[in-house]
């Protein structure tokens, strides 16, 4: 336990806003990215304190934490310009998503006056020598002449991290000079190998030069953080639910804009739809505003809604609308759930009693989807999961004692890892992450675990009842056709060698945690 | 068809070797100063001689060119698209060739990153081969910090390594540092070691350390440098002791250097103690300095 010179016990989650940026996850959490075994191993070992992340020494896909989807977050931010300062590369990877969302059209309510607004600084070799300063200075400029936004976002690359660029100098000398709020963010790639660090920089840049003190209470609102892999239809649904008991949801920080960043001060909540996305959001909001927060559970699945409801209703003192709003919901919903169930019964039948589901979760996923794979009465015998940290230890220990014990591969969905666990658990259904490592050669079930926001027709929605039942549906209509396997076994080979497949651990080409190479 | 046969004889006319030299230690210890009395001392033996200044401060050279700063690589670079190195070279006492690498304003950007750009910069141009040179000298910042400093040993740009280090444990501990760097890249065409240039050795105790360290790190002392007022008096002048006082017993010295320097042939990988053999061996001399102090023991070095 880490004291101060008086003795006093330092609280790890303390959010120092007089710092530029944020403990990275592995500092304030033990963060890891590998693990194999029991979930309830990985629980007990984060608990005695002898987690240990280890090393890979063949690693084929990964995202930074500049550009694992941090990027492409902070692009769509309406009336906000974005400064990537970096080479000129460290922008490519979030450019796909232009076209990602252009699938969600205005017509669903996306609004109009969205696009990407962004620059890069392109360090190059004589930035590098001479310092980059004058190019971000340019930049912030630029940004301002050009899109007039009221926040210029200024994201650090590895390059601006190595030759230590002073870009809070930048932002201090020309803060009041440009009309836009600046707001610095630390997520130079090589400070973590911990994704989430990125979006704890992201919160913290935004609680240190964006949120405004409050100057009234807003009763009626509600922060949610809506992570990028939930969908258009489940802000639709969440302000369905909360607009039925009088409150509305301030959504951040998808398509929103830089005053919703500015009021969250007001709200008389932060609620989660990924507690590991939104925790340190929700602890500063607490810390500074006093705005009251929860991390658990998610609006997905049945009762988990119903739980996320009443959580609400007893923080804001609306249970008896939350009851009656609940009673309501289910006459409607839960039929439908019954009718997707019988489904899955017979798919089951048919399949030996049995239907095994294997998806690729984030944390957050990790804690709220298992528990609705169980209300569709489908088993998990396995999860992939991004990363780890303790932050959602208590989580997943209550999530243990409601599904039982499960396997665990905590793996950045490395696709090798991926294709070997899918040959090994072998799956009746395997879900896996748009963009990363999957397992798409099989003869058994394959479809996506979500559309990263590409997908805003009702069919994709997974948060709240009507989020459920549509992927519940998803998922039962994935077990009707099998073309898209079929096509993929006829037509392309297998990119590993059947040696692969026998080796006994997916961890093959990992060190040890004592740095001792495993024999190969 | 058959194979042309060669003859073993080519018309160009054989290459000259070039020399190329780093020389690397502690910040202070006297390097620029041992640099440009070697580079002097050189040209006096008839050879082409450049002397490159790899320390952001660019101030290596100064004393070869009256005590005047010259515009650096990373000046011009700065101030350009392109640099022709003949810019960035300016002739100092007896025609040595002075280039100074440069660096960025204090506190900003990358000074590692800047070394090996104006390195390359000059390696890309072939403007050796252009001069005619003889020697290459680099004087290379303090200690290795980064892998731009290392940029002289590695890649085959020098071939030898010569530290500059006093007796004293800071000095011995950055040359320590600068062995184990040169053992890293041993294997990878790097430079290697041409041994120990013993500076402000004064006293029989401060040449049984230096002599110690070498014998324990399987090197060699290749000139013991005393410490000189003549020194100080032409350096403020702005010149080297080779210029200023030629006839000085402390000139030489320098003399005796280069003609070292000059016969140096095969250069070696050291063995670099590691952190804690090092304190052991400071603290053994810790121990017999006090003894020598309190005229328990007469050291060998005494005699000098």
């Amino acid at each position: 336990m880490t004291k101060d010179f008086d003795g006093d016990v330092l609280d790890p989650n303390y959010i120092n806003l007089a710092d530029n940026t944020c403990p990275t996850r592995e500092q304030r959490a033990n963060g890891i990215n590998a693990f194999n075994g029991k979930a309830s191993e990985l629980v007990e070992k984060a608990k005695n304190g002898t987690l240990r992340n280890c090393e890979r020494d063949f690693q084929q896909n990964s995202g930074c934490i500049l550009n694992f989807y941090l990027t492409v977050r902070v692009a769509t931010i309406r009336d906000a310009a974005m400064i990537i300062h970096a080479p000129v590369g460290c922008s490519a990877p979030a450019a796909i998503y232009r076209e990602v969302f252009r699938r969600l059209y205005t017509a669903m309510n996306k609004p109009m006056d969205f696009d990407f607004h962004w620059l890069t600084t392109n360090i190059g070799e004589k930035d590098v020598i001479y310092g980059a300063a004058d190019k971000l200075r340019f930049a912030i400029e630029e940004a301002e002449r050009r899109y007039s936004p009221q926040a210029i976002f200024i994201l650090t690359s590895c390059t601006s991290g190595i030759i230590g660029e002073d870009v809070e100098g930048v932002v201090n000398e020309l803060a009041g000079k440009v009309k836009a709020s600046l707001v610095p963010i630390h997520c130079e790639g090589i400070r973590s190998r911990i994704i989430q660090t990125g979006y704890d920089a992201f919160w913290h840049g935004i609680l240190k030069y964006l949120v405004k003190p409050p100057t009234k209470r807003q009763d009626d609102m509600i922060n949610v953080a809506s992570m990028l892999s939930y969908t258009w239809q489940d802000r639709v649904e969440i302000a369905r639910l909360l607009g039925k008991i009088g409150l509305r949801p301030n959504f951040i920080p998808e398509f929103a804009k830089v005053e919703d960043f500015e009021t969250m001060s007001e709200a008389a909540l932060t609620a989660p739809v990924c507690p590991t996305y939104t925790d340190y959001l929700s602890r500063g909001l607490e810390q500074e505003y006093k705005v009251p927060y929860f991390l658990y559970p998610s609006p997905i699945g049945i009762a988990n809604t119903d739980e996320w409801l009443r959580t609400i209703g007893r923080m804001l003192h609306k249970e008896k609308e939350v009851e009656a709003l609940i009673l309501e919901e289910r006459a409607h919903w839960v039929p439908k759930m019954d009718a997707i169930r019988r489904g899955f019964d017979k798919v089951k039948e048919a399949n030996g009693g049995d239907f095994q589901v294997m998806g690729s979760l984030g944390q957050g996923r990790l804690v709220t989807q298992t528990p609705f794979f169980h209300e569709l009465g489908v088993t998990t015998p396995v999860a992939l999961c991004q990363d780890f940290d303790e932050l959602l230890l208590e989580d997943v220990e209550h999530l243990l004692k409601r599904v039982g014990d499960f396997d665990i591969i905590v793996n950045t969905f490395q696709a090798a890892e991926v294709a070997h666990t899918a040959r090994k658990y072998n799956p009746d259904m395997i879900l896996s992450c748009p963009f990363q490592g999957s397992a798409y050669k099989r003869e058994k079930g394959m479809t996506r675990i979500h559309a990263l926001r590409g997908d805003g027709r009702k069919w994709s929605a997974q948060a709240g009842y009507a989020g459920a039942v549509a992927c519940g549906s998803f998922l039962l209509q994935a077990t009707h056709n099998m073309a898209f396997q079929n096509t993929m076994l006829a037509k392309t080979g297998d990119p590993y060698k059947e040696w692969w497949y026998q080796q006994p651990d997916p961890y093959f080409f990992h060190k040890k945690s004592d740095g001792r190479e495993e024999a190969v | 068809m058959a194979p042309k046969k060669t003859t073993g004889k080519t018309n160009s006319k054989p290459k000259k070797k070039l020399k190329q030299i780093a020389i690397y230690g502690k910040g202070g210890i006297g390097k620029s100063t041992t640099t440009s009395n070697l580079s002097a001392a050189l040209s006096d033996l008839g050879y082409k001689v450049m002397q490159f200044g790899c320390d952001p401060k660019a101030d290596s050279t100064n004393t070869l060119r009256d005590g005047s700063y010259i515009p650096t690589i990373l000046d011009l670079l700065r101030e350009k698209g392109r640099v022709e190195a003949k810019d960035a070279i300016y002739e100092g006492y007896n025609g040595i060739y002075c280039v100074e690498a440069g660096g960025p304003s204090p506190g900003v950007g990358c000074a590692g990153r800047g070394i090996i750009t104006a390195v390359q910069l000059l390696k890309q141009q072939n403007i050796y081969e252009e001069l005619n040179l003889d020697y290459v000298i680099y004087d290379v910042l303090g200690d290795v910090v980064c892998g731009g400093f290392a940029v002289p040993i590695r890649e085959g740009i020098a071939q030898h390594v010569f530290t500059v280090s006093s007796s004293d444990f800071m000095a011995i501990y950055a040359a320590n540092n600068l062995f184990r760097g040169i053992q890293k890249y041993s294997n990878a065409g790097g430079a290697l070691l041409g041994g120990v240039i013993a500076n402000s050795v004064s006293s029989g105790y401060q040449k049984s350390i230096i002599d110690d360290f070498v014998l324990q790190t399987n090197t060699q002392v290749l000139q013991y440098v005393p410490r000189s007022i003549t020194v100080t008096q032409s350096e403020l002048g702005g010149k080297t002791t080779i210029e200023a006082a030629p006839d000085s017993e402390q000139a030489k010295i320098y003399r005796e250097l280069a003609k070292r320097v000059e016969a140096h042939e095969v250069s070696t990988t050291p063995v670099p103690l590691d952190p804690l053999q090092l304190r052991a061996w400071a603290n053994k001399w810790s121990d017999q300095i006090l003894a020598v102090e309190r005229g328990d023991v007469r050291s060998a070095g005494a005699q000098i």
